[in-house]
């Protein structure tokens, strides 16, 4: 299964190595301090003292060098550890397979796979090394996925890299890290790995304009408001204030996690979704009972 | 409770451990020494603005070369470097008068600062039209309050002194002076950032 | 005024009112007040975050107020309780422990605490304007920025935390010149008690520190009031600016949250260990060192910001080395406790509680400066369980030491002990419950700042372990605060001292009268107090 070449560890396991190693050298600096304490406090408590009067050494310039040393040599060697790490989660110059960008938004994700957009859900190749192109449109948001290691903050105006390697199929799940808002608790993110074909497959399919031929349904959507925020290739609908919703049926959930993507949990964020996400961005658009059935599952026929 | 009960406490000043500068009364003279450490506390303010500026500098260059007029505000800069001249001399004498023409020269750079500002909004560049205006009003704009606020020292010690001449203490003409030499060597770091900046 | 102390022993009949004392140990008082005030607000705003987080997708607070509640609990803790809670005690204390009657300017000193207090009153004030800010303490731009956070909640914030540092920074003026000018005869600079030592670098890095705290708050105001684009990308600007600006002054104000701490614990340890302090030239001298490597570090709060594997290589070494003179003091402090003779009161329980606990965070801070584990962990839960092993394993603790240990002198009355150990070990237990489990939660992907989780995510148990111990953390208090109230009514007349301790401040009255002594001492040693105790064995040198 394993197609990354042998050298290239996924970013998740370098860092759980580290953490390792890091989380063992402090576990035995914390024997030894708090032991120390321990034993100082047990042997000379006053009670078990056998008379006589408290000591007064109150140096010993031979001792001070040591506890001096000693720890700089430990963290000399917690450095050098750190910075070989550092290059492998970097992708230790093995050049990416594929670049996609993400794109943070109060309190959605955009990913553009050179122009194909979709949104919330992040399709990768399983064991690719992917540069996964960062960056925000409003405020700074952070991507972190933390089966698949590091984080980078997204910036407005700054485009930041960071190596993705899914070390086997199946889905993760993550969240932005940086706070951004009040929504910023329900912005999760779930990142499909799957094998190259399955993968070549979803693309291609993402690339296509909607596939549906409900054009009464369409028809609703288009003559409401949700045409400017809201892309559905293929029809007029062409705002870029909100998620792509071209093939958004296909995706697991609704709102970036807040609720599973369902014909029932569709009409109810339709219907009324600040009451999912209280803050989100999206209004709540005064509609028909009956035209909320048409959009509803209109929506989630767009596979 | 009567002061003169027990001993002030500062009547014999141990001697300090470290040399804090210059002149060797701030590091006996606890009100020198406080106008000390509040300038090297303000000279940190000073620093992290001026960082901004110059973090900025490129995007704004442009703006900067087309609308700053360096040698006029050359000019009203002389008048405040001047100044501390001057205010050296207000000090060597405890003379009001040198204190006078300090604050005249301190008041043109004012008025300078003030015609610039008016030619630049007039031309539309506030602290909010660009990167630049940000950068160049906040800048500047602090300085002038802080000479502002040097004048207003600089008369209260002129008054204090016409009051009763001789009977200020000569660490109020140190303290105030002090500052405005300050005030007066931010001015040179400001106008080489932002003024002669626009010549390299 | 009968049973309650006065604070500072006036002739009889002869009162000035707190609102117009200059005193330093009446405004050390106020100060101290103050601290406490806030804490509790402070605490309430905790509990509130603790409420919400018990339980997956709760709906206790809605997320605008869950926001308020963490942004304005880590701006009251930090600036308004820990802050004043330290500059309280170094008010009283320092011109008593450096054989002074006043700071260098008694009239100066109260308008450091009328701005301070004035600072966090308009911070609060914003909850009735309209609503408290919510961008966090670190108010990130451009979330920070009229565009997105369009209410007057951030400018109080900057109103507030503005006026409050104009407060400490003159505070700090006052105490530093108060320090190298006004110690008494054979107070040399190497003879201060370590406490002052301690505030004396305390004091350095609030005057280095704060300023560009005040140049950033200004740079935001210009943006939000004048339509200025310093932090906004969209007209230019650098959101990582502020980032640079903020922590500049941020790291160092980790370590103004911690030196005066470890000062108290550094006078408490020695008298209950009945020794001298180990190694003093060790442990003032490597507070300076931390002083120094504390305004190099800053971008440690950024290694996700992507400014650059160099760089973030540079932060991570400086942020290594800080361990180093930390770690000196720790060692040095358990070799006092070797072959003392110690004294376990509560005092003494809260000093060991701080070490202990300290050494947990400061282990965790290490792996902070690893940069791929922080990268990992960075902004979780993790970050969380750090900063209160620091502040309040450390910080918090070293001031309950402090509080136990001076208590006496600043009232004239002990504490209860009984109270003092079920306090002790109600705080050690409910600790730990609160923060330890935060850990794991961070380590398995929790970022802080939510107002809720999914079920799905798991996290439900060990927030609901971590709520629980912040329960019994405020039943902790509350028995501190009845410690208090009960003593300053009926509690046991303390004597001048008590503790048969080593420096000046014990060689008066408590309280002390206005003029601190009756005459000012000579000193010949580190251990004034032990010296005129103990001709026969006076500290030689
Ligand atoms: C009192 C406050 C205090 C103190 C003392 C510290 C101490 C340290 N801190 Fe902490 N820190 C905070 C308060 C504090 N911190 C706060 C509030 C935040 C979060 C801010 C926010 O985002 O809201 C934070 C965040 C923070 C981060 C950023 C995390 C992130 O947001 O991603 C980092 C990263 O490097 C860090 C590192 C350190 C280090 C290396 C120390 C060191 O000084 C620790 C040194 C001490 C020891 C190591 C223990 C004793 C030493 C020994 C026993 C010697 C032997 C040891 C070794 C050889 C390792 N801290
Ligand atoms: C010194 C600083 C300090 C202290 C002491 C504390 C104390 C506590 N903190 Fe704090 N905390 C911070 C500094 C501090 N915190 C900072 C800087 C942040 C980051 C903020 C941000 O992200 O912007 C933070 C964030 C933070 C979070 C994360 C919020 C989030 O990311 O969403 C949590 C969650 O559990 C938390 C919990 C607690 C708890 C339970 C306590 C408890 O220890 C509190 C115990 C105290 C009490 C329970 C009060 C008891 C009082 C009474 C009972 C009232 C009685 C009154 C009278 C009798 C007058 N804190
Ligand atoms: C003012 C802009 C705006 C309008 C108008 C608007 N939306 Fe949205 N929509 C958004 C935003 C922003 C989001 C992302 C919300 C979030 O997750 O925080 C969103 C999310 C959605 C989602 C979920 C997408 C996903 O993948 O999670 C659906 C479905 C949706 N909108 C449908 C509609 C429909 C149908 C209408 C019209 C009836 C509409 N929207 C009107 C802005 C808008
Ligand atoms: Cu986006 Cu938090
Ligand atoms: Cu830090």
């Amino acid at each position: 299964m394993q197609s990354y070449p042998a050298t290239v560890r996924p970013p998740a396991d370098a860092i759980g190595t580290l953490s390792i190693i890091v989380g063992v050298i402090a576990l035995l600096i914390f024997i030894g301090v708090e032991g120390a304490l321990v034993f100082a406090i047990w042997r000379y408590r006053a009670s078990r003292h056998l008379g006589g009067e408290a000591a007064t050494f109150e140096r010993n310039r031979r001792l001070e060098i040591a506890w001096t040393a000693a720890p700089a040599l430990i963290l000399a060697v917690i450095f050098i550890l750190t910075l070989g790490t550092m290059a492998e989660i970097n992708g230790a110059g093995v050049p990416a397979a594929m670049r996609i960008t993400a794109t943070g938004h109060q309190w959605w994700w955009e990913f553009s796979y050179g122009g194909v957009k979709t949104a919330n859900e992040l399709h990768i190749p399983v064991g690719t090394p992917i540069d996964l192109e960062v960056s925000s449109a409003d405020v700074i948001h952070s991507f972190w996925v933390p089966d698949l290691g590091p984080k980078k903050d997204m910036l407005p105006g700054v485009t930041n890299r960071l190596r993705l390697l899914a070390p086997r199929a199946g889905s993760y799940e993550g969240q932005c890290a940086e706070f951004c808002g009040i929504e910023h608790a329900w912005m999760r993110i779930r990142v499909v790995a799957q094998s190259q074909t399955e993968f070549d497959a979803w693309l291609r399919t993402q690339a296509e304009p909607r596939t549906t031929s409900d054009t009464k349904a369409e028809q609703i959507l288009l003559a409401n408001i949700c045409v400017s925020c809201h892309t559905i290739r293929g029809t007029t609908a062409a705002g870029t204030a909100g998620p792509d919703l071209t093939h958004v049926g296909g995706r697991a959930t609704l709102g970036a996690g807040v609720i599973p993507n369902d014909v029932a949990s569709m009409r109810a964020w339709l219907a009324d979704p600040q009451r999912y996400k209280p803050g989100a961005l999206m209004p709540s658009v005064p509609l028909s009972n009956t035209d909320l059935d048409a959009l509803a599952n209109y929506l989630v026929s767009l596979k | 409770m009567s002061e003169t009960a027990f001993i002030p406490a500062e009547r014999k000043p141990p001697a300090l451990g470290v040399s804090l500068g210059r002149s060797p009364k701030i590091s006996q003279d606890r009100n020198l020494l406080g106008v000390a450490i509040f300038i090297a506390s303000e000279s940190v303010f000073f620093l992290a603005v001026v960082l901004a500026y110059v973090a900025y500098r490129d995007p704004g260059l442009a703006t900067a070369k087309a609308t700053l007029d360096v040698g006029r505000t050359a000019i009203f800069s002389i008048a405040l470097f001047a100044s501390s001249g001057t205010m050296a001399f207000a000090v060597r004498a405890e003379s009001g008068r040198w204190l006078a023409a300090t604050i005249v020269l301190g008041a043109i750079f004012l008025a300078g600062q003030g015609s610039e500002y008016a030619r630049l909004l007039g031309e539309g560049i506030g602290p909010g039209s660009a990167l630049f205006g940000t950068a160049f009003f906040t800048l500047t704009g602090l300085h002038g309050l802080h000479v502002l606020v040097g004048l207003v020292a600089l008369v209260a010690l002129v008054t204090a002194n016409l009051r009763r001449p001789g009977a200020v203490r000569a660490v109020a003409w140190e303290g105030v002076s002090m500052y405005w030499h300050f005030v007066d060597a931010v001015w040179v770091v400001v106008f080489s950032v932002i003024y002669l900046g626009t010549l390299l | 005024m009968t049973a309650i102390p006065l604070w500072v022993r006036r002739p009889a009949g002869e009162r000035v009112g707190w609102l117009r004392t200059v005193d330093h140990k009446e405004i050390g008082v106020l100060y101290i007040g103050m601290g406490v005030a806030f804490f509790a607000f402070g605490g309430l705003e905790a509990l509130l975050i603790r409420a919400q987080l018990a339980t997956p997708e709760a709906r206790l607070l809605d997320p605008e107020t869950f926001n308020q509640a963490f942004t304005v609990h880590g701006v009251t803790m930090i600036l308004l309780a820990i802050v004043p809670l330290l500059v309280g005690f170094a008010n009283y204390l320092v011109p008593l422990m450096i054989g002074a009657r006043d700071v260098a300017f008694p009239r100066l000193n109260a308008l450091s605490f009328w701005l301070s207090l004035i600072g966090g009153v308009v911070l609060y004030f914003s909850f009735l304007a309209g609503g408290a800010p919510d961008t966090g303490w670190f108010s990130y731009a451009p979330l920070s920025e009229r565009a997105f956070a369009p209410g007057t909640g951030v400018d109080y914030y900057i109103l507030g935390l503005a006026v409050n540092g104009a407060g400490t920074i003159i505070g700090a003026i006052n105490i530093a010149v108060t320090i190298l000018l006004m110690r008494c005869p054979g107070m040399a600079i190497s003879r201060v008690p370590l406490f002052v030592w301690m505030t004396l670098i305390t004091s350095v890095l609030i005057l280095g520190a704060y300023p560009a705290l005040t140049a950033a708050l200004v740079m935001l105001f210009v943006d939000r009031q004048l339509g200025g684009h310093f932090f906004d990308p969209a007209g230019g600007g650098q959101a990582v600016l502020w980032q640079h600006l903020f922590w500049f002054f941020g790291h160092p104000e980790v370590y103004i949250m911690v030196l005066p701490a470890m000062g108290m614990i550094s006078e408490v340890i020695p008298v209950f260990s009945r020794k001298p302090i180990f190694g003093y030239a060790f442990v003032a001298g490597s507070s300076v060192a931390i002083a120094f490597l504390s305004f190099s570090v800053w971008a440690h709060h950024m290694f996700a910001v992507g400014l650059g594997d160099t760089e973030n290589a540079i932060f991570s070494a400086t942020s290594m080395l800080i361990a180093i003179p930390t770690g000196v003091k720790i060692f040095n402090w358990i070799a006092t406790m070797v072959g003392g003779r110690l004294r376990l009161t509560t005092a003494m329980l809260f000093a060991v509680g701080f070490i202990a606990m300290f050494v947990i965070g400061g282990l965790s801070g290490v792996s902070l400066a690893v940069v791929p584990i922080d990268l990992a962990v960075t902004d979780s839960y993790y970050v969380v369980a750090h900063l209160h092993y620091v502040l309040f394993g450390g910080t918090m603790l070293g001031i309950f030491a402090g509080a136990y240990y001076w208590f006496p002198k600043m009232s004239g009355r002990l504490l209860s002990e009984v109270l003092g150990r079920w306090h002790f070990w109600t705080t050690f237990v409910g600790f730990n419950l609160t923060f330890l489990p935060q850990h794991w939660l961070g380590a398995v992907g929790m970022p802080r700042r939510v107002f809720t989780y999914a079920a799905s995510t798991g996290w439900g148990p060990l927030n609901l372990i971590s709520t629980i111990g912040a329960a019994i953390l405020a039943i902790a208090m509350v028995i501190f605060f009845v410690n208090v109230l009960r003593s300053l009514r009926s509690g046991e007349v303390a004597g001048d001292d008590p503790w048969d301790a080593f420096t000046l401040e014990w060689s008066t009255t408590s309280p002390p009268p206005p003029e601190n002594f009756a005459t000012i001492p000579a000193v010949t040693g580190r251990r004034p107090l032990w010296d005129r105790k103990h001709p026969e064995s006076r500290d030689g040198r």
